[in-house]
């Protein structure tokens, strides 16, 4: 049998996302499954341990609400091992939930026996900064929990997955999740050299919400992080020039008024005459160095910061127009006008809508980005989202596991390639 | 009391004059896709020998599930976690009957022949069916100038002279995923490892 029509039914793959974890073979056509990128530690000595048995001692999927005891040992107990798209090299616990996911997970899909199946081709992703010793990590993982299931395995960039699934060969990915962001060209390969990270995602978004808060009379919703996350989703706006947007604000207070109430609650959030400040939320993500944030620093408000994590410096205070060209003007000279003319946006910090009467003042993502580019004279550009946010990486690590030769070693300067697992 | 039958899951009791059977859902159960369903399909096969019948699940299904369906089946329904059970269905007790005797019809030669030509016809279907499935088949693997369909790059898989048989849940033959279609990627990356003098952008 052909081994393309082996790889149409064994593709695996599998995408470690700071929140949840998608996996499934090729055969599930176009949605992967999901479960929470997370693990339980679950006390030993519990009657409900005792009672149901879990042959393993990290309890993953769909079962982990069952095994949750006490609030208080949530912290200690529940493990997310990718909050920033990063494991620490000593953080046993973090690598056990990831091994213990990729059995969870190819277990879930396992053959009949006496099928002629000889192991799954995996495909992996991991956060484009994630530095050599977790892609070491991780294939040595493959290694020790594969039992016959693995026949090869690799691990590609997540923005590289996105190009492959949004089927466009060279681009420039930004993948922006909840703690940093990523600007990736990619050229038919990752150009690596030319990243640049960013210290900045969600998460900044949510604090300069809660400072909003604060200011307009909510300081008891300010500390709690869901309601903060809430309040940033539906009141939250990106503006397409900030002065403006607050002046016409000021001008017009009732159009760009912004409420909110919590459902299944009384509680509302109603920002009256200072909804003007609703356009800082999505300015701040995309551009944090207009004056009007300096008064939120000088109170306190951390100021994103320059940071080193693994091998990579993230940057803080780089606006996202900054960071693009400072990423495409590390490529080659002639590639890039290519890179200009297809830019992808992906990642949950990218989701701005722009409501009904608004159109004049807030913009959605890739406008806002196009603006950020053109202010920095950067005209022939085209800014799109990918096509399906929520399983581009997933789409493109299948196709990537289906098409490319199974006699691509791993080579560990490229970082690409099979690794072939032993039976 | 032990369920007399071993070939039976579950438990029997007798309440009364009353034959009670459950059977239990465990927490692994719920990882497996079929259980569930060939669990209450047994419990209503179960209607005709028991005045009335039980499933005991986990709690964590009570969520998943919508009660209404055993009730109008009859089919009594618990949930359970470490600190109680709970009835949220109570069962319809049903009298365990004897199957009608059905005196067999006369047949009817015009029928009979009728059904005959069906079955003919249905066979024809069949073998048409098969036919373009073959096709298809045939259509998917030769080589394209343009489009999806990839070309076989590297010679089969050494070992094992036979043809792998898919797990049920697998169609054989069955069209890849949209967004495999008209992806330049797929070329793209036949060629890792083939072309080494290709320059490299990274």
């Amino acid at each position: 049998m052909s081994s393309d029509n082996y790889r149409s039914h064994y593709t695996f793959a599998m995408d470690f996302g700071t929140s949840d974890f998608k996996y499934g073979p090729i055969t599930l056509g176009e949605k992967p499954r999901i479960v929470n990128n997370r693990g339980y530690f679950p006390d030993k000595s519990s009657v409900m341990y005792k009672a149901f048995e879990p042959t393993s001692d990290v309890i993953v999927g769909d079962d982990v609400p069952l095994y949750l005891q006490s609030a208080e040992d949530l912290s200690s107990r529940l493990i997310y091992p990718m909050r920033n798209g990063m494991i620490d090299k000593s953080d046993d616990q973090a690598w056990r939930v990831v091994s213990s996911l990729t059995s969870y997970s190819l277990d879930a899909f396992k053959p009949e026996s006496n099928n002629g199946f000889r192991g799954y081709y995996v495909v992996a992703s991991l956060s484009s900064v994630s530095p050599r010793y977790m892609y070491e990590r991780l294939l040595g993982t493959f290694q020790e929990n594969n039992h016959g299931k693995i026949r090869a395995v690799t691990v590609i960039p997540q923005p590289f997955a996105v190009a492959i699934g949004h089927g466009v060969t060279t681009c420039v990915v930004i993948e922006s999740g909840h703690g940093n962001s990523q600007v990736c060209p990619i050229s038919k390969y990752p150009i690596r050299a030319a990243q640049v990270a960013l210290n900045r995602g969600g998460g900044d978004a949510n604090a300069i919400t809660s400072e909003i808060l604060k200011d307009t009379g909510y300081g008891d919703l300010a500390n709690e992080e869901a309601v903060v996350r809430k309040v940033k989703e539906n009141i939250g706006l990106v503006p397409g020039n900030l002065d403006n947007a607050i002046a016409d604000a000021k001008k017009f207070p009732r159009k760009a008024r912004a409420r909110y109430r919590v459902p299944g609650t009384r509680v509302e959030v109603d920002l009256e005459k200072d909804s003007w400040s609703r356009f800082l939320i999505g300015e701040y993500v995309f551009n944090p160095n207009h004056e009007i944030f300096d008064s939120y620093f000088s109170r306190g408000m951390p100021r994103p910061k320059d940071v080193k994590m693994g091998d990579t410096v993230f940057r803080g205070m780089l606006d996202f127009g900054e960071a693009i060209i400072a990423s495409v003007e590390r490529c080659p000279v002639e590639l890039q006008p290519m890179l200009y003319r297809e830019v992808l946006l992906s990642g949950g910090n990218f989701s701005w809508t722009v409501p009904p009467k608004l159109e004049e003042s807030a913009v959605d993502a890739p406008t806002k980005v196009r603006l950020l580019l053109r202010d920095r004279g950067i005209k022939n550009v085209s800014v799109k989202m990918t096509s399906s946010p929520q399983f581009s990486v997933w789409h493109g690590c299948i196709i990537y596991g289906f098409a490319v030769p199974e006699d691509y070693e791993w080579d560990w300067q490229r970082l690409e390639g099979w690794m072939k697992v032993s039976n | 009391m032990p369920n007399p039958d071993s070939n039976q899951a579950g438990l029997s009791f007798l309440v009364g004059a009353d034959q009670v059977h459950v059977m239990v859902l465990k927490t692994q159960d719920l990882a497996q896709r079929n259980s569930i369903i060939d669990t209450v399909l047994k419990l209503s096969s179960l209607r005709n020998s028991y005045q009335t019948v039980y499933l005991a699940a986990p709690r964590l299904l009570g969520a998943t599930i919508d009660a209404s369906i055993f009730r109008a089946h009859g089919i009594g329904l618990l949930f359970f976690d470490e600190r109680r059970i709970d009835e949220a269905v109570a069962p319809q007790p049903l009298q365990p009957t004897r199957p009608p005797v059905i005196p067999a019809p006369a047949q009817d030669p015009a029928l009979v022949s009728e059904l005959a030509t069906l079955k003919s016809m249905y066979f024809e279907m069949e073998r048409n069916l098969t036919q373009l499935r073959d096709d298809l088949k045939h259509l998917h693997q030769a080589p394209r100038n343009e489009g999806f369909a990839p070309q076989p790059s590297h010679p089969p898989l050494g070992g094992g002279p036979h043809e792998p048989v898919f797990a049920p849940n697998i169609v054989q033959g069955g069209p890849l995923p949209s967004y495999f279609s008209n992806n330049p990627w797929l070329e793209v990356l036949s060629k890792r490892g083939r072309l080494e003098n290709e320059p490299l952008a990274g």
